[in-house]
């Protein structure tokens, strides 16, 4: 910037001669106005007394009345130094960047020129400032306000308009520049300067810290190669596991460390495997040893060779060894067939999940636009969506669908009831035949014909209807295979009766029925029935088998 | 929660799901220990060296149906490993040969999801994984660079890595895992456009994991939308406190006493490390301002600070340079320093959720923590309902609470 300007100066002698002048006449009125008592740094006087925080002449605990006078002084004057900092901040700031700064324009004090100018008669300056305090005494009109920095200053009363219109500006400045609530600006702007101040002062190893983390960032920046773990530890206190290496955060070295590792572990591995090896070979010789001496003891007693006992023992262990494995057997079979099953339901519920379309994926590259996949619904499901469509006083008396009615679900777990998982045929029976009559609802029953409630059924059972529950017939029809064929009559049966109120066997024949069909605790209780059949028929047979085992070992 | 405590129910699909308990999938496996759960050598190892001995609860139920490649909703109490199990699954399924990213999660704080980098960086140590911290508040370009040498796996915050995307340099065309942790503050009014807009640009049917400590009913009712028939790994609410921290209170008359209290407290908070919690980050301004006016070493730390000085103050907490951290929300959720052991809530937190995350800094994977609540008279109706909700105990602060930290 200045050998630009002097370069500029260099070339036009006229225009230098114009532009002196003009400097030396600001710089008169510069110095003027620098005899004005409010510039002096030496006037300055934090104001003790006004900024008092009302809120802290509440406190209460000791510790802080003790330290009340203490804090309020120590605020105002770290305010003031705040403030004044901050000054200085935007001082340096104008003065290192006068050219272009776009906030040097806005202001009367020439930066530049006051560089180049302090560097040349800095005793100037002194003399000045002997001269302000002089000049104070001298005037006799003057008065104090407080800017918005929080300092007292003192001006003319003349000038005090002036001053205060400049005091708005300069405030406008610092909050736009500091892009700060403009609430609260006071607060904001002193502490932004404050902070880093408090921790360059209270911890030097912090700032170092600080210095060697903004270091290794920027290293981690121009890396070009992976960035592993150690590069984002940045000291942290955290308690790895025993095994942890920290690696080096080079990465050549890295690579050498990993390897290290590598090798060391093949070796523990190998070493661990040779240990293994010789402690067998030890056992194996002993077990060899111990049989010789057996062998020569009973040679010595003049016994035979322990050949044919051994294998009686072998006999005994065999067949133990026989049966566990037919009883290993049975369960693996049993644990196969469940998992198969298993299987087979997981499988079913991946072809549903893979025909599902997420709503937020519609529209996207390979889904199918707006329209929805048609599928077509199982009858259970068609079923349940016509009765959600139905309009509730439609519906038929809330009696079919409480209570017992609720245990029936779905295949796909549409249902829950949680202690109806496994049934066994015992605990599933009692629950079909109908409770006891509670005959004096009757009298309420005559008036009501064509009349649905929706309201919550009581737990007493219609007379009229019990009578239908009780038929023994359909119970055991459940049991039979073809139970829709069965079903299908039943049903028509009912809807040509739809006048009167459906009885609570309605459940049984009704749509929801069909659910009664997917009701595993029947099938599954046949089939374990068939299943310990079967495996008591295997284990006959095997049975058997071992006798020919055992007449065969013992030939 | 152990296996006995979890109650397995049938899930019921019906359009209204407004009534409707969500509970723990039925057969969902438990598997006691890492070795058992087939991971590959160099995760395993990974695993070991940063401290995982055995798998807590939620990494003996989650991690499997991850690895299978399932959407899973997975919840668990604050600091009991979340982060590890999805951390661990994603390792599992990465391939480390296809230089292109593969998994995308998201976070709701800039500092959470660099903490997830280093977690994926620290576990997948021995098997040379890349992962990028993709976040707001960070140079343009060095994040192109980044993403251009290829990541396996990127952690960020919504907002960037939207902005990568549609400026195609983070390229979705290998993605096949979403996690949104903290899935319920994701899927919360402010985020849920961007995670939105960020699902979008995914290939179909991905792979989605959601994980927080809470999960409320209607975040749950909403997961249809972008999740396929998802396993659900559930806490009861009345579970979700921790026994390992201790809840107190300390009932102050008008505001200003709080700040006296403090004070008082000091001492206790500097035994290990702690968090004080405000609810504005102008509060926290003035607090900080006000500890240090009385010769308290205190830090602070807020949304409205530039991204520098966020990541300066983190580390000298994470270093343990800095011992007491005045805070706003921004720090409830996730964020893991081992050494902090008190909480306190300096103002009660906006909602039941936030409770348990700001208590949860404290008390990290089973060690002891404390929590104190400041209130004022009118306050206390708000921490009983908390306390009842929680079905949890909030007791006086007794003298020796220096003694259970």
């Amino acid at each position: 910037m200045n050998g630009q300007n002097s370069k500029e100066i260099f070339f036009d002698k006229s225009i230098l001669l114009s532009l002196k002048a003009e400097l030396l006449k600001k710089k008169e009125e510069a110095l003027e106005k620098k005899h004005l008592p409010q510039h002096n740094v030496q006037n300055f006087k934090p104001s003790v007394s006004e900024k008092k925080n009302k809120s802290e002449a509440n406190k209460t605990s000791l510790k802080d009345k003790l330290k009340v006078i203490d804090t309020d002084e120590l605020e105002a004057c770290r305010k003031s130094k705040a403030a004044l900092e901050k000054k200085a901040e935007l001082y340096e700031h104008l003065a290192d960047s006068v050219g272009d700064s776009k906030l040097a324009g806005q202001f009367l004090v020439d930066f530049k020129g006051k560089k180049q100018e302090n560097i040349q008669h800095p005793k100037q300056d002194e003399a000045e400032e002997k001269e302000d305090v002089f000049h104070e005494e001298n005037e006799s009109e003057w008065i104090e306000f407080t800017d918005f920095l929080g300092r007292t200053r003192k001006c003319l009363k003349s000038d005090l308009d002036y001053y205060q219109r400049r005091d708005q500006e300069l405030k406008k400045i610092v909050t736009n520049e500091s892009n700060d609530d403009k609430s609260d600006t006071t607060e904001q702007s002193s502490k932004e300067v404050e902070k880093p101040l408090l921790v360059q002062k209270t911890n030097d190893y912090l700032q170092s810290l600080r210095e060697k983390w903004e270091e290794k960032e920027r290293e981690l920046l121009a890396k070009e190669k992976d960035i592993h773990y150690q590069d984002l530890l940045f000291d942290e206190a955290r308690i790895h596991g025993v095994g942890y290496y920290s690696f080096s955060t080079d990465e050549t070295e890295r690579k050498k460390q990993m390897e290290e590792l590598i090798k060391t572990r093949q070796e523990t591995l190998k070493a661990q495997e040779q240990a293994e090896k010789l402690r067998k070979e030890r056992d194996d010789m002993i077990a060899a040893r111990v049989a010789a001496a057996r062998a020569r003891q009973r040679m010595r007693a003049g016994l035979p060779p322990e050949d044919p006992e051994e294998k009686k023992k072998d006999f005994t262990t065999c067949l133990l060894q026989f049966l566990t494995q037919q009883k290993d057997e049975a369960d693996k079979k049993a644990k196969e067939e469940e998992e198969k099953a298993k299987k087979e339901r997981e499988e079913e519920r991946q072809k549903f999940r893979e025909a599902y379309i997420r709503e937020w994926d519609v529209g996207k590259d390979g889904v199918q636009g707006n329209v929805k996949k048609f599928r077509e619904m199982s009858q259970e499901e068609y079923v349940e969506q016509q009765r959600s469509k139905r309009i509730n006083e439609f519906a038929p008396p809330q009696t079919s669908t409480s209570e017992k009615s609720t245990y029936t679900f779905s295949k796909e777990g549409r249902k829950i009831d949680s202690d109806n998982k496994t049934k066994s045929w015992s605990e599933v029976r009692p629950v079909k035949t109908p409770p006891p009559p509670n005959i004096s609802d009757i009298t309420d029953d005559t008036n009501k014909g064509l009349y649905f409630t929706t309201k919550k059924p009581e737990t007493v059972v219609k007379y009229k209807n019990f009578i239908k529950a009780t038929e023994p017939t359909p119970i055991v029809n459940e049991l039979s295979d073809d139970e829709d064929v069965q079903r299908q009559p039943e049903s028509k049966f009912n809807g040509n009766k739809a006048e009167i109120a459906p009885p609570p066997t309605y459940e049984y024949y009704g749509p929801e029925a069909k659910y009664r069909k997917t009701d595993k605790p029947f099938k599954s209780d046949i089939r374990e029935a068939m299943e310990q059949g079967t495996k008591s028929l295997e284990t006959k047979e095997s049975n058997r088998k071992i006798g020919k085992h055992y007449d065969f070992t013992f030939d | 929660m152990t296996a006995s405590e979890v109650s397995y129910n049938r899930k019921i699909i019906s359009e209204d799901l407004s009534n409707v308990e969500f509970d723990t999938s039925e057969d969902v496996e438990v598997i006691p220990t890492f070795d058992s759960m087939g991971l590959r050598d160099e995760l395993l190892r990974g695993i070991y060296t940063y401290g995982f001995e055995k798998p807590s609860a939620i990494q003996q139920r989650s991690i499997l149906p991850i690895v299978k490649g399932r959407d899973v909703i997975a919840q668990a109490q604050s600091g009991t490993g979340k982060t590890a199990t999805f951390s661990i699954s994603i390792l599992q399924s990465l391939d480390t040969t296809l230089r292109e990213t593969q998994v995308l999660i998201l976070s709701p704080t800039r500092e959470l999801a660099t903490q997830i980098q280093k977690v994926i960086l620290a576990l997948g140590d021995f098997m040379n994984v890349q992962c990028h911290a993709c976040i707001g508040g960070t140079n343009l370009g060095e994040d192109i660079r980044k993403l251009d040498y290829g990541q396996h796996v990127v952690s960020g915050t919504p907002g960037r890595v939207f902005d990568m995307i549609r400026r195609r340099v983070l390229r979705t065309r290998s993605i096949k895992m979403l996690v949104l942790d903290e899935a319920d503050e994701m899927l919360n009014k402010g985020f849920k456009e961007q995670i939105y807009d960020v699902y979008r640009y995914l290939p179909p049917a991905t792979q989605v994991v959601l994980i927080s400590a809470t999960l409320p009913h209607e975040i749950l009712e909403m997961t249809s939308k972008f999740m396929t028939d998802p396993i659900r790994i559930l806490v009861k609410r009345d579970e979700l406190t921790l026994e390992g921290i201790k809840q107190f209170f300390v009932a102050v008359e008008r505001e200003e006493w709080k700040f006296d209290t403090l004070c008082d407290l000091y001492d206790t908070l500097t035994i290990t490390q702690a968090v004080i919690f405000c609810n504005t980050k102008r509060k926290v301004d003035w607090l900080t301002q006000k500890m240090q006016e009385a010769n308290f070493t205190v830090s602070s730390m807020h949304g409205d600070m530039p991204q520098k000085e966020r990541d300066n103050i983190m580390k000298e907490f994470r270093s343990g340079q800095s011992r007491v951290l005045i805070t706003t929300d921004v720090w409830a959720r996730g964020i893991d320093v081992q050494q902090v052991s008190l909480v306190i809530n300096y103002d009660l937190p906006n909602n039941r959720e936030l409770y348990i995350h700001r208590i949860g800094r404290s008390g990290r994977f089973g060690r002891k923590g404390v929590a104190i609540n400041f209130v004022k008279s009118d306050d206390i109706r708000i921490l009983r309902d908390i306390e009842q909700y929680y079905s949890t105990q909030i007791d006086e602060m007794p003298m020796n609470v220096a003694d259970l930290i």
